[in-house]
């Protein structure tokens, strides 16, 4: 009897590991999905591929070029902070020195700014790309000196750098409909709010969002406009919406808090209850709006945390490791995961400014001196 | 004599044209968005269509000052985002410290239309670049006092924008109110007057005794407040600092004077005929979101009737 009482125990935890692990699961593709997205190829391909960077071996320590998008928003300056931080944690026999340039968030800026940095013939250069198309000849002018590049949030049109760091933007996007899907039962009706036209990181999450929403024959798409990741456009655009088809929304899809926060908004301002929303992040201002308001939402993450995973694969492709092409932030970097209103308590942080966006690894004092802390 | 009478009906038309086309153009557009779009005129779409029309309005205002002395201020973004910038980080999220955060913003307005109007007139720099250099100069200045991070708080007070009885909110009080004012300075005062008589020909108004310069500058000065007014307005709509916060503001707010009919050659145009464009370009936006129009296609309709209007009025005014 006892025996058996053990059994059903140790049967009922992996019955309950296995629901766990189905939960934080990520989704998987049809061959159909797989086929109409180049992104979703070449990102599967590359993770399950390993790049030889025995060429690039040397002795440290290393001299490593960080060409990021520099001073334009919180996200940025938390990424840069990141970068100085972990520069310091490594220590100076691993990071002998860190070479910065600031894009200002234009690929007109960075492109000059890559080459400036490849005249300081670095080890290796850590780029956040500011323009697929823009950057990839820099990219491969690096490549050709023999300076290894790591992308690092974002990517090029080029197959020719060591490896990426970043996630999978097709499964964030399909993440956040299945949610909306899984919330109306299979039946609903729901608008799209994609970030800038043209610009990767938006396109992909629309797509994969829109491949979810085509498989449930149950949801209609009423509309989808792009709200260019901008709060005051996203509120204008929530507010025709909600004139055009006012209760009939049952749900809404975004690529980005920011708009979510103009999204809410305006239901605020039109004093109507908020349907669920497909479209949080991880930041402060989002979740402190979310939890009161006690919206209903699923959220992804893109931590500016994820320049230290670039570091990293920039210290072993020069140690002469082999690394991934391709590798998800999810699987290094703690509290990165998707999630949903359920959690979001434990994300926010009353201690943190609107500005955050978490997780933050280094120390409080730094937050501080940024003035990224509520005044007290 | 029938050449003679052809003649004059073709310059009544012309003259028509340029005093009444963009009026008219409303009306057409109107009957349009009756039969394509008839909920364009619920109760609700009209309050959200007129409080954007107003934000953009209040903008366009001050552009056809400066296009009425044949210029134009390309720095009304940066006066905008500054002034979200100086309410979020001065009051911190305090109500009480609204009204210092107000003035602070429009003092620095101020200043930045007096040194748009300074370059212009007497470094001779043309408007396109000094304004331009200015908007670089202050998106620069906003980024180093906020080390890159636009971040604060802001004040739950300035949210009573958002408020409206009806489809009449207090940014559409404002711009109505702001537009009367002006037609009445431009067309009643002798200030207004010579405002048009600087931007027709700015030699002819200074051999007759007017400091041109003044004129210009004033015009400029003008400009930036009223740029700050819809900075205040705007960020009591959004409730955040947001980067994109004027993003596309103001080149609309360009584009509704040019099709309201106010040239860039100066000396033409009029504050009444831009709130005309101004309800022109919104109805046109609201209606492609209403017909769910891709943005690509809204981007198209957007630069044919710019270009259309510009077309018209040149025709028009081939004399």
């Amino acid at each position: 009897m006892k025996k058996f009482v053990w059994l059903a125990l140790v049967a009922l935890l992996l019955i309950g590991g296995a629901v766990m692990a189905q939960d934080t699961e990520k989704p998987a593709f049809t061959q159909e999905e797989i086929d109409a997205s180049p992104y979703l190829q070449s990102v599967l391909a590359r993770q399950e591929t390993m790049y030889d960077t025995s060429a690039f071996k040397k002795d440290g320590p290393y001299r490593i070029a960080l060409a990021a998008q520099g001073t334009s928003n919180s996200w940025s300056a938390l990424f840069d902070e990141h970068a100085r931080w972990y520069a310091e944690e490594l220590g100076t026999d691993v990071i002998g020195e860190l070479l910065y340039a600031d894009a200002q968030a234009s690929a007109d800026v960075q492109v000059p700014q890559v080459e400036d940095l490849l005249a300081q013939e670095p080890d290796a250069l850590i780029l956040v790309p500011m323009g697929a198309a823009a950057l990839s000849a820099p990219v491969e002018r690096a490549m050709a000196q023999g300076v290894p590049v790591i992308l690092c949030a974002s990517t090029v049109e080029t197959d020719n750098f060591v490896t990426e760091v970043g996630t999978n933007l097709y499964a964030a996007g399909a993440y956040l409909a299945q949610y909306l899907v899984d919330e109306l039962g299979g039946e609903g009706n729901v608008v799209m709010m994609a970030g800038i036209p043209g610009v990767t990181t938006s396109d992909v999450m629309e797509a994969g969002a829109k491949a979810v929403f085509a498989a449930n024959p149950g949801i209609t798409v009423l509309d989808g406009q792009p709200g260019n990741w901008s709060t005051a456009e996203a509120k204008s655009l929530m507010e025709t919406w909600l004139a055009k088809y006012g209760d009939d929304i049952n749900g809404v899809w975004s690529g980005g808090a920011q708009m979510s926060q103009g999204i809410v908004s305006a239901y605020l301002d039109a004093g109507k209850e908020i349907p669920p929303i497909g479209g949080g992040e991880f930041g402060n201002g989002f979740l402190r709006l979310a939890l009161e308001n006690e919206l209903s939402y699923a959220a992804w993450q893109y931590p500016n945390a994820m320049v230290t995973l670039c570091m990293d694969m920039a210290v072993k492709i020069l140690q002469g490791e082999s690394v991934p092409r391709f590798v998800d932030f999810q699987d290094s970097i703690p509290d990165t995961q998707y999630f949903t209103d359920a959690e979001g308590a434990n994300y926010f942080n009353p201690e943190w400014s609107d500005d955050v966006f978490g997780p933050i690894l280094f120390p409080a004092e730094r937050l501080e001196s940024l003035g990224f802390l509520v005044k007290k | 004599m029938v050449l003679g009478a052809t003649s004059s009906t073709a310059h009544t038309l012309r003259r028509f044209v340029v005093q009444y086309g963009v009026y008219v153009s409303l009306g057409l557009l109107l009957i349009a968005a009756l039969i394509l779009t008839p909920n364009l005129f619920s109760e609700q779409t009209l309050t959200v269509l007129l409080k954007q029309s107003a934000q953009l309005g209040i903008i366009a205002i001050g552009q056809t000052l400066t296009l009425l002395v044949a210029g134009l201020d390309l720095s009304v973004g940066g006066v905008i985002f500054m002034t979200s910038v100086i309410i979020a980080r001065v009051s911190n999220g305090v109500d009480s410290a609204l009204p210092l955060a107000i003035g602070l913003s429009f003092l620095f307005s101020a200043v930045i239309g007096l040194a748009n109007g300074l370059l212009i007139t007497k470094r001779r720099i043309p408007p396109f670049v000094a304004t331009l250099a200015i908007f670089i100069l202050v998106q620069g200045a906003v980024q180093a006092y906020t080390r890159g991070v636009p971040g604060g708080f802001v004040p739950e007070g300035l949210s009573v924008v958002n408020q409206s009885a009806g489809f009449i909110s207090i940014p559409v009080v404002l711009w109505v109110v702001l537009t009367a004012l002006f037609v009445f300075v431009l067309r009643k005062t002798p200030f207004g007057r010579r405002l048009y008589a600087v931007g027709s020909n700015a030699d002819t108004a200074s051999l007759s005794g007017l400091n041109v310069d003044r004129f210009k500058i004033a015009a400029y000065i003008l400009c930036s407040l009223l740029a700050c007014v819809s900075g205040v307005v705007l960020t009591g709509y959004v409730g955040y600092v947001d980067r994109f916060i004027a993003s596309g503001l103001d080149l609309d707010a360009i584009a509704a004077a040019v099709v309201g009919g106010t040239l860039f050659t100066g000396g033409r145009g009029s504050v009444l005929s831009t709130m005309a464009g101004v309800l022109l370009i919104q109805i046109l936006s609201t209606m492609a979101l209403l017909l769910g129009l891709s943005i690509q296609t809204q981007f198209i309709i957007k630069g044919v009737v710019i270009l259309a209007a510009v077309a018209l009025y040149s025709l028009a005014r081939t004399d």
